[in-house]
């Protein structure tokens, strides 16, 4: 009999490892090791094939093993985390093994050399696929431009480096399905007419790196890359965010300090070594095997009028059911935080919530039927950045939030511009004194200068945002900054 | 000092990459000793000074030996919002050390990560490659018996 257990990093910080040696004394059992389906308040969560289809039984302790097939497990299709669910950039995670080839299929990439690479272009324009990585640019417009682009070299770069604090979706494809990702770097490489890729992964990622590397070693002995002459290689970060933001990567990659390049020139047009370069996040390569499969048309009939697709968010912080829920655009936060995420834990209260990392403004309760998408975050004044959804409880002090945000921009800026460099440190000492209760209001009022001087005189988001969650919290909280 | 020559030797090309040799440099002895900058910047034909800014740059390169284990706590945002900061405080009051630092016996040294995509399971910490969530400052310390 065969049973299913994950072998993904979280499920694993579950327990899914003790699980499955638990199992290994069980002589019936075949233990088959597959990604995590993303549910991860269900981990470690040990599924069986049933009439039904999988079926699983959750939260499963190791020592419940020797009898836990006795009991009646839940078919997946039946559990509501799941049901609402739209699954197609995440279709495997949970299903499939992560290093078998034959389960994958590579069948968008033979589809895709079989078209011509013109077409391949226009089906993703038609597609409207935005990228996932944050800036949400379309792809389909940055792969042709790449593509018009004379030169004797050209790359296509994974953006692998997910520095967004509460976000796992990159990890979950890096780990669970890596081929996917190949998949849409090749198809993009036969695109544009690149020999070369890379993928810049983070290293706090160390169970990603192995699982891609064996991926790209299996797929190259398979000769998949081969047809099209495909050189693919993994670079590893080195604890820098500002190395997510794609020139500061490029130079990273290049071996120097992850300092962010002015643009123009566009990395499609000048990148890597100077060369046209694509660089794209893991999920938006990850889609590009749907649209290539499905059609551009299937792509753009879901979602919004201006964000096409599915996204794939992620839940964290204080909410009951945290995971991975893939959904097409325009449900709104408050659908997702209490229809697929349980809502608060036991004994917790709704504070606040991030949406887009750590450059993502706060948001209050009033707040919380605003509609996923693009266009309607930028109206409310926030981002979607890379899909990620923090929840605070009460018990979060926003001014001590605000100090991380801005230490953390201090830490964390590459240093080229003043503002961003200096103003986040000061900005953070001004948060400093109101949190011991000393900040007057000219602090407050500095505090607003230093956040427009950031917002103005910053070459990157990262001096141009970080602003945002603290001068949100201020709007929303603003009796927390008060003198005591 | 270790000997970096056969890492060097492997890391000169036309092209040289400071960083992946910084890396590897620091993957074999654990960190990279600050005087031997020069030697590297030699071997690869590259600046002192590129060199120095470079590993100036990264959080993860280190110019100081670790401890047996190294502990990555996470900062960022979810594990902020699930309050990981009092176990914080509780592992460097059991550890005798701050962020940053190395405990007296040279068994942990605590370094400070901002997220390692275990956000579901907030808060997060990872000793050496493997992850630990959903603890708390009660029994955070239990996570660390199996590192010697
Ligand atoms: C400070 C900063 C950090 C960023 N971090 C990431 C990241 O971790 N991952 C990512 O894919 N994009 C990140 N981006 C966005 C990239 O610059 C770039 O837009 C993206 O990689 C392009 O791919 P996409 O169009 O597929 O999203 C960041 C941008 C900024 C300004
Ligand atoms: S805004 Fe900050 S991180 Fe961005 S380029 Fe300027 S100094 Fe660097
Ligand atoms: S924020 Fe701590 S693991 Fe992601």
């Amino acid at each position: 009999m065969k049973v299913y257990i994950p072998d993904d990093s979280s499920a694993c910080a579950a327990g899914a490892d003790r699980v499955a040696s638990a199992f290994e004394k069980i002589k019936e059992v075949e233990i088959v090791r597959t990604s995590s389906r993303g549910a991860f308040f269900l981990e470690p969560l040990v599924e069986v094939d049933t009439p039904q289809g999988r079926a699983g039984y959750s939260n499963v302790p190791p020592s419940q093993v020797p009898v836990l097939l006795k009991k009646t497990p839940e078919p997946i299709s039946q559990m509501s985390f799941f049901t609402k669910q739209t699954r197609f950039t995440f279709a495997n995670a949970g299903v499939t093994e992560p290093m078998s080839i034959e389960q994958h299929g590579f069948k968008a990439l033979n589809k895709a050399r079989g078209m011509d690479p013109q077409k391949i272009l226009d089906e993703m324009k038609k597609a409207n696929l935005r990228g996932r990585g944050g800036a949400a640019f379309p792809a389909g417009i940055k792969w042709q431009t790449t593509k018009d682009t004379a030169s004797d070299l050209k790359y296509v770069v994974a953006n692998a480096d997910e520095g967004d604090p509460g976000t796992y979706s990159d990890r979950m494809i890096l780990e669970g399905d890596p081929y996917r990702l190949i998949e849409g770097m090749a198809i993009c490489a036969h695109a544009v007419g690149a020999k070369k890729g890379f993928v810049y992964v983070r290293s706090e990622y160390p169970a990603g790196i192995t699982k891609l590397r064996n991926a790209i070693a299996h797929a190259t002995e398979a000769g998949i890359l081969e047809e099209d002459f495909f050189e693919l290689k993994v670079f590893v970060g080195a604890g820098a965010y500002i190395c997510g933001e794609e020139t500061a990567l490029l130079e990273s990659l290049e071996g120097k300090r992850g300092m962010v390049r002015p643009k123009p020139p566009f990395p499609a047009i000048q990148g890597l070594w100077q060369k046209p370069t694509v660089i794209n996040n893991v999920v938006t390569f990850a889609t590009v095997p749907d649209v290539i499969l499905r059609g551009g048309d299937w792509h753009a009939s879901l979602g919004t009028e201006k964000s096409k697709g599915t996204i794939p968010l992620q839940l964290a912080g204080q909410v009951k059911n945290a995971g991975l829920v893939e959904v097409p655009f325009g449900v709104t936060l408050e659908e997702v935080i209490w229809g697929y995420g349980g809502g608060m834990p036991k004994g917790a209260k709704f504070k606040a919530v991030q949406v887009g990392g750590p450059l993502g403004s706060i948001f209050p309760k009033s707040l919380l039927k605003t509609k996923i998408c693009f266009d309607e975050f930028i109206k409310v004044g926030g981002i979607l950045g890379h899909g990620g959804i923090v929840v605070y409880d009460d018990d979060t002090n926003m001014v001590n939030l605000s100090r991380h945000f801005m230490e953390f921009t201090a830490e964390e800026s590459c240093g080229k511009c003043t503002p961003c460099r200096i103003g986040s440190t000061r900005a953070k000492e001004i948060l400093e004194v109101i949190l011991a209760g000393q900040g007057t209001k000219e602090d407050l009022a500095l505090l607003d200068e230093l956040g427009e001087t950031m917002k103005l005189g910053s070459l990157c988001a990262l001096g141009g945002l970080a602003p945002m969650p603290v001068q949100t919290a201020i709007q929303y909280f603003g009796n927390e900054f008060q003198r005591k | 000092m270790p000997d970096l020559a056969p890492i060097l030797q492997e890391c000169r090309s036309s092209q040289p990459n400071i960083l992946a040799t910084l890396q590897k440099i620091q993957e074999v002895f654990g960190y990279v000793p600050r005087d031997s900058v020069p030697e590297i910047a030699h071997a690869l034909g590259v600046t002192d000074s590129d060199v120095a800014g470079v590993l100036s740059f990264y959080h993860d390169l280190r110019t100081e030996p670790p401890g047996r284990h190294v502990i990555r706590f996470c900062l960022g945002d979810s594990c902020l919002a699930t309050h990981c900061e009092k176990s914080l405080a509780a592992l460097e009051k059991k550890l005798g050390c701050k962020l940053g630092g190395t405990s007296k016996d040279k068994r942990f040294t605590i370094e400070k990560v901002y997220c390692l995509g275990n956000c579901a399971l907030s808060p997060s910490l990872m000793v050496d490659h493997d992850v630990h969530g959903r603890f708390t400052s009660g029994n955070v310390m239990s996570l660390l018996k199996d590192y010697k």
